[in-house]
């Protein structure tokens, strides 16, 4: 299934082809993968982060589906 | 001529007001009554203005004040406490306000000993221009200055600085031509280190109060001071080194914040839903990457710019950088995130050169930039130029320079603009305009614009933390439920940060990490000597609120002004298409401790 992967932040280096300035990417994963599947194969720092799924709050736990956007982020405040 | 105050003598007892006349431009110094012995900043000001202005007076008149207070912590090494509150009845709501600005006055007063300057009454002919004058030895001066009326910020810090002596160490306070106009959306700009006018007490018209009246500048000199001394100094540095700790620690203040400043939460926000895209008919922005924080860094490091500095002095956390041209030359402070968004994507514009120009003639003029994004957008809304023409906002901007009667109009803000061009969404509450979050999807900061004292204002209860960023624990940004609580306790605690002088992003680590917060309470009993506690604190910001809250009223605010306009009820924002939810019941709850806080002060 097709899903949509964006790292912001001091994550946005860890899309697999490095390239900065751009914060999505198309990924081909198998039916029902779990977000914590996509962190472990990204090999993202074991560290806090905010996730949305689809601009929702999401837990790692969760199963993303086919034409999902999963978006992951460093703990970031300002304001 | 005062004696050069000496350190035993500048403990938090000692500490002094200034109230300065511009009817008749005597300057005296008064003791701080024992009552506000604990208030500093915020509540200070509040106070003082509660005190001291009618309710209904004319904003723009000699009942008016003009108040400048630092921090109670102000003056003092504690870190990231060196901020600065500025308090009127504000032109634009007609409540209390107070507007609060980084930069460097807040310690050079705090430093003096002086708690507060009062400007009171009004220059008797109005063409006169007038610099306050603060020297290190706490002697002062007015000093006429005619030849600096209509100037630019800019323009004025480089006057000043040919004032002073080539070795001083001074701060200056400025109103721009848009202040001297008497316009509702100018703002007071604070030097910051490098002596640049670029800090700002942005919101509300203080600018507007300061400039009628014929105040131009203050200048405030701490040459040779050294800090405020603490009660107990080991006590104090055991509680600083926990809090600055929990500062540099925390992922949001300890890595974010510095690495990108505050416009890192333009993705997260947009990624929420909640970026308000063309006056507030979207919520997200095709353009985000373009203006996003990661980009800002990308851009200024390429271009040699500074990206990590403090608004001042004793700031660890520096989320600060400078916003630089093509050649590297110094345009204007790193935008902040909220500055991005009002003039980028509320103005769909998505070129960060762009909105830096913009950003450089609002801080040279003297303008709020949160009110006048949102007024340009406002104005786009009409159809009197196009969504995304940066050149085109710029040029309307700088009708405000000669007056005109369209740069009067935008100068007013927001809903005087969308009233004169007969805009249907019009984002104010108050009078004041929305910031950077839609109060649909993420429905707890909507309690706080509805409900705070001072018109819309995201950083009255910044429930973004746990509405979007998980910090302090995690609400349904889509839910009302909970939402007025979580609101409520965040104004209290924001009240007392104001009140003591903390930049208010030591929230972040402050609600995840509980020695935080016990260091503050530490830090405040070690300088004062006196036993504080976590209600004593809280105390301070509820009783702030509550002479905001009795002010406003007395100025003829109902429940009725604490609702968001009603296209937030009924017009469903895209991607969530949702709309706001909270009750009124659950919005007329959030003040419901000011009876008692009232009584307990002896005012009504
Ligand atoms: S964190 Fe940012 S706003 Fe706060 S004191 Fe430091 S530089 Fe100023």
């Amino acid at each position: 299934m097709k899903v949509d992967v964006a790292l912001f932040a001091s994550l946005a280096s860890f899309q697999p082809d490095g390239l900065s300035g751009r914060h999505t990417r198309e990924f081909d994963f198998p039916d029902g993968m779990l977000i914590s599947e996509v962190i472990a194969s990204l090999g993202l720092p074991d560290e806090p982060r905010v996730i949305f799924v689809n601009g929702r709050h999401a837990s790692e736990g969760a199963a993303l589906s086919a034409g999902d956007r999963l978006a992951i982020f460093p703990p970031v405040g300002g304001g | 001529m005062r004696g050069i105050a000496m350190p035993e003598t500048r403990g938090y007892q000692m500490r002094e007001l200034m109230r300065v006349n511009m009817s008749d431009l005597s300057i005296k110094m008064e003791p701080l009554p024992a009552k506000w012995a604990r208030y500093g900043g915020r509540a200070l000001t509040s106070a003082l203005v509660f005190t001291e202005v009618p309710a209904m007076a004319d904003a723009l008149g000699a009942e008016n004040k003009f108040v400048v207070a630092p921090g109670f912590l102000g003056g003092t090494n504690t870190p990231n406490g060196g901020r600065l509150s500025i308090g009127a009845k504000s032109p634009l709501t007609g409540g209390l306000k107070e507007s609060n600005s980084g930069g460097q006055a807040a310690h050079a007063l705090g430093k003096l000993g002086i708690a507060a300057v009062i400007v009171e009454g009004k220059a008797a002919d109005a063409s006169a221009r007038y610099m306050l004058v603060i020297e290190a030895d706490k002697s002062a001066k007015l000093v006429r200055v005619d030849a600096w009326a209509g100037m630019g910020n800019y323009a004025l810090a480089e006057e000043i600085k040919a004032t002073r002596p080539a070795d001083d160490h001074f701060a200056t306070i400025t109103t721009g031509p848009a202040g001297e106009m008497g316009l509702k959306a100018a703002g007071v700009a604070v030097s910051d280190p490098k002596g640049y006018p670029n800090r700002f007490a942005g919101r509300g018209g203080m600018g507007a109060v300061m400039g009628t009246k014929g105040l131009k500048a203050i200048v405030v000199s701490d040459k040779g001071l050294s800090y405020v001394e603490h009660a107990d100094k080991e006590a104090f540095s055991a509680a600083m080194k926990v809090f600055a700790n929990a500062l540099t620690t925390h992922p949001v203040s300890g890595q974010g914040l510095p690495t990108y400043g505050t416009n890192v939460l333009a993705n997260i926000i947009n990624e929420a839903g909640g970026y308000p895209t063309r006056n507030f008919s979207d919520g997200r922005f095709e353009g985000v990457e373009n203006i996003s924080g990661e980009k800002m860094r990308e851009v200024t490091l390429e271009r040699g710019g500074n990206v990590k500095h403090g608004c001042h002095t004793g700031c660890v956390i520096q989320c600060s950088r400078y916003w630089v041209d093509k050649d590297g030359a110094y345009v204007t402070k790193g935008m902040e995130y909220e500055n991005v968004w009002s003039i980028g994507a509320d103005c769909g514009i998505d070129d960060l050169d762009a909105i830096g120009l913009i950003d450089r003639e609002c801080s040279d003029l003297g303008l709020d930039t949160i009110e006048m994004g949102a007024t340009l957008a406002v104005y786009m809304d009409a159809g009197k130029i196009a969504f995304g023409d940066g050149a085109a906002a710029l040029a309307a901007i700088k009708e405000i320079w000669a007056g005109t009667e369209l740069g009067k109009t935008l100068g007013q803000g927001a809903e005087v603009t969308g009233n004169a061009f007969g805009v249907a969404h019009i984002p104010v509450v108050k009078h004041q305009a929305l910031p950077a979050y839609d109060p649909r999807p993420i429905q707890g900061i909507g309690v706080t614009y509805a409900t705070s004292t001072q018109g819309a204002d995201h950083t009255a209860g910044y429930a973004i933390t746990a509405n979007v960023l998980a910090v302090g624990g995690s609400v349904d940004p889509l839910s009302p439920e909970g939402q007025a609580g979580l609101s409520q306790g965040l104004q209290i605690a924001t009240g007392m940060l104001d009140a003591m002088g903390f930049c208010i992003f030591v929230a972040f680590p402050v609600l995840d990490i509980p020695e935080a917060f016990g260091a503050i309470v530490d830090m405040v009993s070690a300088h004062t000597g006196d036993t504080w506690d976590a209600n004593a604190l809280l105390a301070v910001g509820k009783e702030t609120l509550t002479y905001e809250r009795l002010f406003n009223q007395h100025a003829g605010f109902t429940p009725a002004d604490d609702r968001l306009p009603a296209f937030f009820k009924t017009v469903p924002l895209p991607p969530h298409n949702v709309v706001f939810t909270v009750s009124d019941a659950d919005l007329d709850s959030v003040f419901d401790f000011v009876p008692e806080t009232a009584a307990g002060l002896g005012i009504s």
